[in-house]
């Protein structure tokens, strides 16, 4: 299903109150105008998934935490926010989380130059 | 005491692979652990991005090299998902013999690095090695290949099972129920084991779904999960795969629960080598080309050794578009904080040891 | 064996010497013999280990360098001997390396005051099974100060385990051994080897033995007690910044501390030099020798233990049962 950011967290409590306790997986893919985020959660005991797509747009890119609703989507969000460049608002910013490099760009970004000669920083 | 900050790994005895983590411990008490990941990142995600969809698998294996067939069998299923190819009805078998027998491999080797981890010397390590290379026999048999094998082809596999195979499945299989049983005996005896294993490292059910994580440490804590059967995907239905459970959530429950998960996967390939159907298990050869239409989402799951692995697949029709991975060791490593908090110092290994973790699978 | 030799010929008479002059060129001698001694246990135990373990592992071992590999431990020798001695800043280093040969020195002293048989001993104190004693609890100092001043957190952790561990497990021992000396009547260990030319005091008391034995264990790091280089954990404990030459002493030292905690177990319960046949140092070597390979077995299978659990063995199991033990020796055989 598709939603807005702002109801990102009230659909999520809902989806939490039907069930779905188990948090799959974050993760985004850049269509190049388009940073969506997805959203896997699932339900255990029915085995059921639902997925939850965001479009971020191309320029103002953040998202509200889930980590009130599910304390695994605290690596996730820290690994999406440090390849796509995602602010994630309402929680503690912690350090980058897979590699440490500051002031390039997000690399799983379609704009990343990834057979550019690397520079040190 | 005042706090010691201690940095353990990259390179160290029981960090399995570069991981570093910085411990802040009180006197033997571990107050907080920061898993610093990163260090084998190796962007496969991008990677792959750039590659056509078959030039793919051997990046896959890579991403787990304890048990390699398993994440090349997730990506291709993931492939197949996008092209809509359906798996020919001997290579299911085929498929399914391989991946539960790299279970097996995976698992004996998690047997023998826990004790390890445990401060044994190397004997129970040695032991399961022992074993895991038979199985390395049988799969270098079935595949060619002893460790990254790029078995798996769209639509079926490389090589069919070899004429013989069967039965030299079968007598590693009773082989192994023999070891095992003397596994158990060798270990569960031992008043040092059982004194480190059990009440240690306790997840509770609500913390296991909570943190999200996966595999034996989420069935070790009574949550009965398994892709195998909640999303039943080759013959696994048709051969009544059972889920193994374990209520304690401690780490025995994780080293038991595995114990009992070869069984199963042993039980399995017998079934398998027994009602595997004739016919033609190969696979298209190589086809560089991908579907037709454009962005189309796949979504696979697989239950690995180590957990479930989701590959969230956008095709295009020359390359993948974007591979995303749920890796199980990623989401298990970043429960280990909540585990360990206040453990000793030894058991914070003991723990870790008892997650299983892969540091490639966690890095991606 | 050489000792034996020796003993035969002129050692024993120099050492009961009244001429000064003559009992000390027999210290000198048999302090070269006791050092030969060593030197061959420590060689050949570290061959033979390497042997067991690996057949309890189901492998071959060393097979390379010589007939059965039995030159490896040499070539491994050379091997750390050629390398080069790296020491943090931070190490404190003439405490480290003193430290270091202090407890080769000291282990090295205790089978020196042993006495190998009758009439082969460096000198025969009245008070010699309560001096050695003394002398072991520096172990637990030494390996405080080596991991201390190593400025390794890891090192620094495990001198904190030594001292911990010294505080359970001297108690203990000291309790066992003062029940062997009341069964000998004294701290004269010739006395107590000869009280048990009819009955072994591990038949006498079982239960003083097995908390010797466990006590012993811990004492000389031996696994399930190896805290303190535990490597799964503490990388080597206090040994971790130690490299090369010193890494190759302290391999040295790890032997000959096994060998003097068998000989001890050997003369403490096992009736040390008495036995059929063969002469008496052989007996006690042999006996030393199926003593460290009980310990090597063990070495083979066991995991280690936690910390506060060791601690808890050593003060609710291991204080009582030696206390019991005391107490069931004074009754039985001395009220």
């Amino acid at each position: 299903m598709k939603i807005d950011r702002e109801n990102l967290q009230r659909k999520v409590a809902e989806l939490k109150k039907a069930g779905y306790t188990y948090l799959v997986k974050i993760t985004a893919v850049d269509y190049s105008t388009n940073v969506q985020a997805v959203y896997i959660l699932r339900n255990i005991p029915k085995s059921e998934d639902v997925t939850i797509e965001i479009d971020l747009g191309n320029d103002d890119l953040w998202l509200p935490t889930l980590i009130d609703h599910y304390r695994a989507a605290d690596w996730y969000e820290r690994e999406m926010s440090e390849m796509f460049g995602i602010e994630i608002r309402g929680r503690v910013a912690r350090r980058l989380l897979l590699e440490k490099w500051d002031g390039v760009d997000p690399p799983l970004r379609k704009n990343f130059q990834w057979n550019a000669p690397y520079k040190s920083t | 005491m005042p706090i010691t900050r201690i940095n353990i790994g990259p390179v160290h005895p029981s960090t399995h692979g570069v991981l570093r983590l910085v411990v802040d411990i009180d006197g033997d008490t571990v107050k907080n652990v920061e898993p610093h990941i990163g260090m084998l990142h190796r962007g496969v995600e991008k990677l792959v991005e750039t590659r056509m969809y078959m030039q793919s698998p051997p990046y896959m294996e890579k991403l787990d090299y304890i048990s390699p067939l398993s994440y090349d069998e997730a990506y291709v299923a993931a492939v197949e998902a996008a092209l809509g190819v359906e798996v020919k009805e001997r290579a299911q078998y085929v498929r399914l013999i391989q991946l539960e027998l790299q279970r097996i491999a995976s698992h004996l080797f998690f047997i023998g690095t826990l004790c390890n981890d445990l401060g044994q010397m190397f004997t129970t390590f040695m032991w399961a090695f022992e074993d895991r290379d038979k199985v390395l026999y049988l799969l270098q048999e079935a595949t060619g290949s002893r460790m990254f094998y790029v078995n798996m082809r769209l639509g079926g596999v490389v090589r069919d099972l070899p004429p013989d195979f069967a039965e030299h499945a079968l007598n590693f299989l009773d082989y192994l129920d023999k070891r095992l049983k003397e596994y158990e005996s060798f270990i569960e005896k031992n008043p040092v084991f059982m004194e480190r294993m059990k009440g240690v490292g306790v997840l509770s059910r609500a913390d296991a779904i909570d943190l999200g994580v996966t595999g034996h440490v989420l069935r070790a804590s009574g949550i009965s999960y398994d892709v195998r059967k909640d999303k039943p995907y080759y013959v696994y239905e048709k051969l009544n795969f059972n889920v193994k459970t374990q209520q304690g959530g401690d780490n025995f429950a994780r080293y038991k629960l595995r114990m009992e998960e070869i069984r199963e996967s042993a039980r399995l390939i017998r079934r398998a080598l027994n009602t595997i159907p004739e016919g033609d298990a190969l696979g298209m050869p190589i086809r560089l080309i991908g579907p037709s239409a454009k962005n189309k989402i796949s979504m696979v799951s697989r239950e690995l050794p180590r957990g479930e692995a989701l590959m969230y697949l956008v095709a295009d029709p020359q390359r993948p578009y974007r591979l995303s991975i749920r890796s199980p060791c990623f989401i298990n490593l970043a429960a280990l904080g909540h585990l360990t908090s206040d453990v000793r110092l030894a058991d914070l290994f003991a723990i870790m040891g008892s997650l299983d973790l892969v540091v490639a699978c966690v890095d991606r | 064996m050489i000792g034996n030799l020796l003993s035969y010929f002129f050692l024993a008479e120099w050492l009961s010497s009244s001429n000064p002059l003559l009992y000390l060129l027999g210290l000198v001698v048999y302090a070269i013999a006791v050092a030969i001694v060593i030197s061959v246990f420590a060689y050949c135990f570290g061959w033979i280990e390497r042997k067991i373990i690996a057949k309890v592992q189901h492998r071959h071992g060393p097979t390379y360098v010589g007939k059965y590999g039995i030159l490896q431990n040499l070539a491994d020798l050379v091997k750390l001997l050629a390398k080069q001695q790296t020491v943090p800043d931070t190490a404190d280093k003439p405490v480290l390396y003193l430290s270091i040969m202090l407890v080769l020195a000291i282990s090295t002293f205790i089978i020196f005051l042993l006495p190998l048989s009758p009439t082969l001993q460096a000198s025969n104190l009245g008070f010699g099974l309560l001096a050695i004693f003394v002398i072991i609890a520096f172990f637990p100092m030494l390996i405080f100060l080596t991991g201390f001043s190593s400025g390794n957190k890891f090192a620094d952790i495990s001198a904190q385990r030594s001292v911990l561990i010294m505080i359970a497990y001297e108690i203990p021992m000291m309790i066992v051994v003062a029940a062997a000396a009341l069964l000998s009547r004294g701290y004269n260990i010739q006395s107590l080897i000869t009280m048990q030319s009819s009955n072994y005091f591990v038949v006498l008391m079982p239960i003083g033995f097995v908390v010797f034995f466990i006590v012993m264990l811990a004492e000389l790091e031996r696994p399930p007690f190896d805290l303190k280089e535990a490597d799964s954990e503490l990388i080597a404990g206090w040994l971790t910044d130690i490299s090369a030459p010193f890494y190759a002493f302290a391999l040295f030292i790890d032997y000959t501390r096994m060998f003097m905690g068998s000989l001890l177990i050997a003369i403490l319960f096992f009736g040390g030099w008495y036995g059929p046949l063969l002469p008496p140092e052989v007996w006690l070597l042999i006996k030393a020798v199926i003593i460290s390979l009980f310990i090597v077995v063990i070495r083979a299978t066991t995991m280690r233990m936690r910390i506060d659990r060791i601690l808890r063995t050593g003060w609710w199991y291991l204080v009582p049962l030696s206390l019991i033990n005391l107490l069931l020796v004074y009754i039985l055989f001395v009220g």
